[in-house]
């Protein structure tokens, strides 16, 4: 339990010393932003903060500062939070490239054969039931690779896997910005 | 966490089998037990990342597979005790699969699989093909229970967990077990019996098996997921849950934009309020100077030092009046960088 406490409490702080980092960076850049842009900056810091936490070796953080890097002010930004320069990214997209091809055509044939195995062992109606029962998971994991950046091309097994480290740092994100948001409201309002 | 896991691994195999040392190779298993696998370096951030000790991942797993054990003809194999099942552990999967690669002794219709422990509790109706225990338990149990028993004696190391769960109504195929062309090092899959032994759907057993251990870890990471029965209802819900999540961070985002002051945006003054609240959670409003000499926070302390430049508050205290508002946020912020508490007391009695 403690081990758990300890490994969530330092995540947040990494994120939170990040974050912070990355606002201050853009509040030097530019004064006076008006509301949409304070809050399009803040989004972006946390997104890159929480994205570094992970040090690139998960998918989705490599996508996701391969697309806040497009941009060219954000880049600077980018690069100023992470100590080390990003140049994982640009590997990582030719790899997704030259396997998912394979990987593809030997996913048809063997869907192909294991079709037919099935339909002759099972009756009909269980065959239909269980095509349907797929496709819905189908459809479902389409829009969970749409959710999770970067999971397009990623093979089912990898996308739960990265689907739960998303999940994970999402929430570190989402409880250090509420308790900071709750803070600073408070601050706003009692004085 | 993997020695002791490993441990009762050992044990298990141990207590199944007696040490009979008639078996093929048995020393070489001890050796490899013994060995510590060297875990993958995914599997061992994965469980540090799910922030679950391996035996309390294995235990989740053994109390959702003990309600849905029902294999009749337990008492005739009394001896193998309750399966000590991992097969979500990574790292273990990737040890077990060392033993796959121990010929068999002797052929026998009977056929387990490691990680069919889902079986009874399928996720979704496609798996069909795999044999179901509950459709099936009675008429097959008492001629399998011999079997059980023979192929018991020369199949427990590579046994982890024993499979009741026995298909007959679909076409028996008892040809032998062929150690399946299963070269995935991470999965140990045996095909059970009747079931195709061909490379091919044993290969395409472990992915299956691979995927729902992976969704059973993310049913317990989303809340509300456990109860539901099938793929497509949990992957309903962490959809939502994703989803959530995004959209909480948009929302946060806009508020907190709202809430810093509009003429100037210095994340430090939130920062202030904010980490007292990280600290122990209690009163993110009341920062009085005793929390100034605290620095308790973990790490923060040491690593902001470089961060907060003093100069970068003055602006906070400039002409405008509403900064005013951040001043005691600000000094309770300024405890944490220790090297500056002369200046932080200047401040504080500049106040």
């Amino acid at each position: 339990m403690k081990a758990r406490m300890g490994y969530s409490t330092s995540l947040k702080q990494e994120f939170l010393q990040k974050w912070i980092k990355g606002l201050h960076i853009y509040s030097n850049f530019k004064k006076d932003m008006s509301i949409l842009e304070r809050k399009k900056a803040i989004k972006l810091s946390a997104d890159v903060a929480i994205a570094s936490t992970r040090n690139s070796s998960t998918r989705w953080s490599r996508t996701l500062t391969a697309n806040i890097s497009k941009n060219v002010t954000n880049k600077i930004l980018v690069e100023q939070i992470f100590s080390d320069p990003e140049v994982i990214k640009n590997k990582a997209s030719n790899r997704l490239i030259t396997c998912s091809n394979r990987i593809a055509s030997r996913k048809i044939l063997r869907r192909s054969h294991i079709t037919q195995i099935r339909a002759r062992k099972m009756g009909p109606y269980a065959v239909k039931a269980s095509s349907i029962a797929k496709k819905l998971v189908k459809n479902r994991t389409q829009v969970l690779k749409s959710l999770v950046p970067g999971g397009e091309n990623m093979d089912e097994i990898s996308l739960i896997k990265e689907t739960l480290d998303y999940i994970v740092s999402l929430r570190v994100q989402v409880d250090v910005m509420r308790r900071l948001a709750s803070a600073a409201e408070h601050s706003t309002r009692s004085l | 966490m993997e020695p002791k896991v490993e441990a009762t691994e050992l044990e298990y195999r141990s207590g199944i089998c007696g040490l009979k040392p008639g078996d093929i190779g048995f020393d070489d298993i001890h050796g490899l037990i013994s060995a510590p696998p060297p875990p993958p370096e995914t599997s061992s951030s994965f469980t540090a990342l799910l922030e679950l000790p391996a035996p309390q991942a294995v235990e989740l797993l053994v109390n959702s597979l003990e309600v849905a054990d029902e294999f009749p003809a337990k008492p005739d194999i009394a001896h193998f005790p309750p399966p000590q099942i991992f097969p979500s552990n990574i790292a273990l999967i990737d040890h077990a699969s060392k033993f796959s690669s121990l010929p068999l002794a002797d052929n026998s219709s009977e056929n387990y699989s490691l990680l069919s422990v889902s079986s009874s509790k399928k996720l979704d109706i496609v798996k069909q093909e795999q044999m179901d225990s509950d459709s099936n338990p009675n008429g097959s149990s008492p001629a399998i229970s011999d079997q059980i028993l023979k192929s018991s004696k020369r199949k427990e190391r590579e046994k982890k967990v024993k499979e009741s769960n026995k298909k007959s109504k679909k076409v028996v195929q008892n040809e032998s077990y062929e150690e399946g062309g299963e070269k995935l090092p991470y999965v140990y899959v045996r095909a059970r019996r009747g079931q195709a032994t061909d490379s091919h759907s044993l290969a395409e057993r472990a992915r299956r098996e691979k995927i729902n251990a992976r969704m059973r870890l993310l049913q317990d990471m989303v809340p509300g997921c456990k109860k539901i029965s099938g793929t497509a209802m949990v992957l309903d819900e962490i959809i939502n849950h994703v989803q959530t999540l995004q959209s909480q961070v948009e929302l946060l985002s806009m508020k907190l934009a709202a809430a810093t002051p509009r003429f100037d945006f210095n994340p430090d003054t939130l920062l202030a309020a904010e980490s007292g609240s990280l600290m122990d959670s209690s009163h993110p409003g009341m920062f009085t100077p005793s929390v100034w000499p605290e620095g308790q926070i973990n790490g923060n302390s040491q690593q902001s030092q470089q961060l907060w430049h003093f100069d970068g508050l003055q602006p906070v205290w400039g002409g405008e009046e509403n900064n005013s508002n951040f001043i005691t946020p600000d000094n309770s912020f300024l405890s944490y960088d220790t090297s500056r508490n002369s200046a932080a007391a200047s401040l504080h009695s500049s106040q």
